[in-house]
This record gives structure tokens, sequence and C-alpha cells, in this order.
């Protein structure tokens, strides 16, 4: 194993072997056993990733919250919709809550891979968090006085467990999602103003501005919320903005990503290889496609 | 090298083509240790064609290439059915629950419910002074009937066939027509294991992994067990204030001022969640389940009440090697 980048070449196995081994391990009947059996959401690459990084999945963990929008909050106004934005924060602050419960029940240091939903209806926005409760293993340095404060404040992160890995190999760390969420009225155009752009090519500003206005807030709530968790800057940031479907008038911006801070002294260069493929790209193959060609997608395993 | 020269699997395994197949053999007593052809409760057309001599499998081909790889032998490509007609659960059938949260629902003893109470005292008669949160024991238990039904019918052709395993499965859930009728099929490739022994009692092992991912997973020293999936139901009967919220019309007996979390159904969510991940650790024993999938699907009837259906599927895996993770990959950049 190079000792400068911990990186070593794959010891050569016989899979065949591997196989036979497996196969008799199969032929007595297996003890009963009591332990809780370990459940994650991870695909193969992940788990593998993950075991090869120190950390090990714990159990599927989620948090779901449901939160009311008062009533006639989206009628015609000005400015921005507060009672919106504020149902949003509460409903994901309560599904970040429970998600978090979920991990320190199972003593987790965090959750990688989490699967974010949001879906805002015009009563109440809901919020569902998905992910794998994880904690590094036996022989990885976890016993400082950070882990204890890993323990009490699990993080939270929608990396992959590929994006995981290469953030924790670069000396940083997930601290949590930082969300940030804003919903603006679009001002109306006065019916003189309505009536002369009727037949004309001709941008409509007071949708514009309310785009930027719901951004920039939203940004600055997102940022905020990082900085609060103890983030040093966010990645992997997603935003979604447009009108919202029952109320044309009114603009939506959410945006969210994994705030992160720097735990080694100073950022580590992970130095990638350049490789270049001499093959094709290998056609994935789902059996699920056998089915027929309208169904070939799949899920991930 | 593996043995593909067209040799069927039950020749395979030293059966003679002309040879009458056992005539009264139970479909529990189905395994690999036979020696003979295709037997059980096989329908008749599954069994000439299971008798064939050649092998078939839902592998691509590199995926056959990889099984190869790893000593495994395709035998046949299985599959189970089952249609699973849903009875009627609706008032006087008597899993409704009762018309009163004092009459008693009918829930299964252990089973989740919490009830929910007006906090307004009484007001008119269409006002909803209690709600419930209700986990449906009997939907579970037929959507789980079903669903093990079809997978043992694949396990059946299967072990019929003296296979070891079933690879690359596929399931489907399905509805057929609007006759609250539900079709389960489950498909997959039965493979033997070369030099291998068959797995205790006789009943093949199966993951929906192929190809050079379940080549990695056993590498890892994880030998596929099952896949297994579960079902949770939760019924949402909505009380005055979660039909407040969730429709917007707070009657001036709801908080209007600001935003509020409906508890109710936020909840009924998260048990849907634990539910069904409660129900797939039962059929774990201490295992792993990795590479889990869960869908949602949430049906409103009317404000506020809903039934939520929480799938958890996966493939349960068993270490049979001391922890030997793969070294720490190099990180690439493609030159393309």
């Amino acid at each position: 194993m190079s000792p400068e980048t911990g990186l070593g070449a794959a010891p050569v196995r016989d899979i065949r072997a591997e196989m036979l081994k497996g196969a008799q391990s199969l032929a007595a009947p297996a003890p009963p056993s009591k332990e809780r059996g370990i459940t994650s959401d991870l695909s193969v690459d992940e788990a593998l990733l993950l075991h090869a990084a120190g950390w090990e999945p714990l159990d599927l963990v989620c948090g779901v919250a449901v939160v009311s929008v008062p009533v006639g909050v989206w009628n015609w106004g000005r400015g921005s919709i507060s009672l919106a934005s504020d149902a949003h924060d509460a409903a994901v602050d309560q599904a970040a809550r429970l998600l978090r419960g979920e991990c320190g029940k199972v003593h987790g240091y965090g959750v990688v891979g989490v699967r974010v939903d949001v879906t805002v209806n015009p009563h109440h926005i809901d919020v569902e968090l998905v992910g794998t409760a994880v904690r590094p293993m036996s022989g990885k340095d976890s016993s400082g006085p950070g882990n204890a404060a890993a323990l009490a404040m699990p993080f939270v992160s929608d990396l992959s467990a590929r994006d995981f890995t290469l953030l924790e190999r670069a000396g940083w760390m997930p601290v949590g999602l930082a969300f940030g969420a804003s919903f603006v009225y679009a001002p109306r155009r006065s019916a003189g103003t309505a009536m002369k752009q009727t037949r004309q090519n001709v941008e409509l500003t007071n949708y514009t501005e309310a785009m930027y206005s719901a951004r920039e807030s939203a940004m600055e709530k997102m940022q905020r919320s990082a900085l609060g968790a103890g983030g040093q800057g966010v990645v992997e940031v997603k935003v979604t903005e447009g009108p919202m479907r029952f109320a044309r008038h009114a603009i939506g911006f959410t945006a969210w990503g994994t705030a992160v801070k720097l735990v080694a002294e100073a950022h580590q260069f992970v130095q990638p290889q350049m490789v270049l493929p001499l093959d094709d790209a290998v056609v994935s193959f789902e059996a699920e496609s056998l089915r027929n060609s309208g169904q070939g997608k799949g899920r991930k395993r | 090298m593996s043995d593909l020269s067209g040799q069927g699997p039950g020749q395979g395994q030293g059966q003679g083509q002309g040879q009458e197949p056992e005539p009264d053999v139970s479909a529990d007593s189905v395994g690999p240790d036979t020696g003979r052809g295709p037997r059980g409760d096989l329908p008749e057309a599954a069994m000439r064609r299971l008798e064939a001599t050649s092998f078939s499998s839902g592998l691509s081909v590199p995926d056959f290439a990889a099984c190869l790889d790893i000593g495994l032998q395709p035998v046949a490509l299985v599959q189970g059915f089952c249609v699973m007609q849903w009875g009627w659960y609706g008032p006087g059938s008597g899993t409704m629950r009762g018309m009163s949260p004092y009459m008693g629902g009918q829930q299964a003893p252990g089973a989740y419910s919490e009830t929910y109470r007006c906090p307004h005292g009484f007001v008119s008669n269409e006002h909803r002074s209690w709600g419930q949160n209700l986990e449906q024991p009997w939907v579970e238990e037929a959507w789980t009937k079903g669903y093990h039904t079809a997978y043992g019918r694949m396990l059946e052709e299967a072990g019929t066939l003296g296979a070891h395993g079933v690879i690359g499965v596929a399931d489907r859930v399905s509805n057929v027509a609007d006759t609250g009728t539900t079709e389960f099929h489950f498909l997959g490739t039965a493979v033997t294991v070369e030099g291998g022994p068959p797995p205790a009692g006789g009943v093949p092992w199966s993951t929906y992994l192929a190809g050079q991912r379940l080549t990695k997973s056993i590498e890892a020293g994880f030998m596929p067990i099952a896949v297994v999936a579960a079902l949770a139901s939760v019924r949402i009967w909505a009380y005055c204030m979660t039909e407040y919220y969730m429709e917007g019309s707070m009657g001036g007996w709801g908080n209007n001022s600001g935003p509020a979390l409906v508890e109710q159904v936020s909840k009924a969510h998260m048990a849907s969640r634990q539910l069904a991940r409660k129900h797939v650790r039962q059929q774990l024993a201490g295992d792993e389940l990795h590479g889990a999938t869960m869908d949602v699907v949430t049906r409103e009837l009317s404000a506020g009440d809903e039934v939520i259906d929480c799938t958890l599927r996966g493939n349960r895996v068993r270490r049979f090697k001391d922890f030997d993770p793969v070294a720490l990959p190099r990180p690439t950049v493609r030159l393309s």
C-alpha cells in the first residue's frame, strides 16, 4: 500500500473460490440469531466504497413532516409570501430532526445519500428525507472528543457514498443539509401596461424581478442555514424555480445542498489519475427490461 | 470451464431424457437434491419446457459472462405468478373500524393505531370529533400472501431444476384492470454453483443482483439469501383539525395565524415507513438488507383522509467471511 496516498493495488482474489465458500456457508442451516439486522438503501458499489473508506451502514432512516400553509396566503398580494416560506422551513426542520432522531437511536454518526423530496401543495408542504445511517468501523479512529459531538448531532448529507468518500479524503466533512426557500408574488401589471403589451414581444419585468427577488432570498437563507449548522460552504446545490402550478402569480424558489466544513488542517488534494479507456461504455442491463421495451429503467440495487 | 454444451439442467443432474418425472411429490419437497427431472405441481407445459436440452436465462451477455466467471451455471429462466383479488374492507366487513373510538377497531394485536380527539367540544354531527391513524394488517397480509406465493412459485421452478439460487430477480406488482385485482410476477435466472453443495433445506437462495454487482458483493463477503419485501398500509381517518389543515379551510375552528405541523398526517407517514422497515427486519433473522428501495403511494380519499402504502424491498445477504474490504479505489479522470 502506498503510504502517501493510502491506496493500494487490489489484492487478486479467486472469485470462484469465494463463490464456492459462500455456497458452502449456506449448506448448513444458520444458527438462530437475535442480532438486529442492518438495513441500507446503498447500492453494492456504494456499500463497498464506504467499507473501503472505513464506514459501515447501520439502518435505513427517514424523516417526514407535513406542515400546513394558512388559508389565503397564495391570494394576490405584494412582496414575499413569508408564511409559505415559514411553512417550508418548519417542514424541513421537523423532517431533519426526525431523521437525526432515527440516526441517533442506532448510534449513527450521520446519514448519507439522503433522498430529498419536497412537495408544495396549496394547503400544505410535505418534506420526506430518506437515507442510510452510518458510523465509522471499529479500527477507524472514533474515540476523539469530536465523536461525542457527532453522536449528539449526526450529520445529514444528500451526497452519494462516492461523493462522501471523496469529500472525506479531501479533508472535508458534511455537517447538515442547508435549505432555503422563498415565495414571492409577481406584481400585477397595470391595466394600461397589460393592454399596451398585448401584441408586443416584450419582457415581463414583473415576473423577472419576482424571480430575482425569490432567488436572492432563498440563496441567502440557504447560506444562513449552512453557517448555522457550522458549515463553511455548501456543495451540490440544487435549485427549483418557477411559478407555482396552482398560483401562477406566485414564484417559488428553493435551494438546498450539503453544508460542509474543513476538518483537516488544509484541503487535501486528491490527485486523480488520468485514464484513457479503450472500450465503449458498457451497456447497462436491467432484468426488468425483459418485460417490454418501455419498462427498461429498472431500479438501483 | 462451465458445462454449457446443450445439456439440460435435469440431465446435468443425472436424469435421462425419457425418464418419467415422479408422479406424486408435494410442492414443498422440491429441492436441488433430486437427481431427477422437473416434478412437483408445475403445469405440464412448464415441465416439458424445463425438460428440454438447453438452458435459458434472462441475463445480458455481460451478466452471463460474469455469471460464468464466478462459477455459476445458468439453468433456466424461472417465473412465478399470482393474481390476488382484494376483498371488501368497508363498513360491515368486520375489518372496518368501529363507528366511534370507544366501540373498538378491529386491528390485529400489536398493530399501530393512534386516536386524535377534537379540541372544540361538541359542534355538530358533521364535525369530525375524533380521528384515527390505523395500520391495516388485512391489506398487508393480502399483499404478503400474493407476493410470497408468486415468489415461492418461482423458487419452486428453480428448486425443481436442481438450481442452487436465482439471480437477476425482477418483480412487479401491478393492478389488473379496475377489478380490485393485483398481479404479482417474479422472474429470474436459476443457477447452480459449480461443485457447490445445495443450500440447506433445498430452498434456492435469490437476489435482485446479477453480473458484476453480484460478483462484487460475493467478493466483499456477502452471500445472497433471499429477496425480501414488505408492505405497510396506514389509513388516516382525519379528525377536524387535520381536515381543516389539509384543505385549508379553518372554518373558524383552527389556528390560522401561521403554519402548523399536521401531526396526524406526519405521524402516519412516519409510521408507514417504520412499519415497512419493521416487517422487513422480521424477515432478516439477523442478516443484512442491502440495496433497499422504498416506494410510497399515497391515495387521498377526502380532505385529510388518506391511505399510505409503503413498500420496502431489497436483498437479504449474510456475511460468510470476516470483514475484508476492497482496497480504496484510486480516483481517475476519464479522457475521451
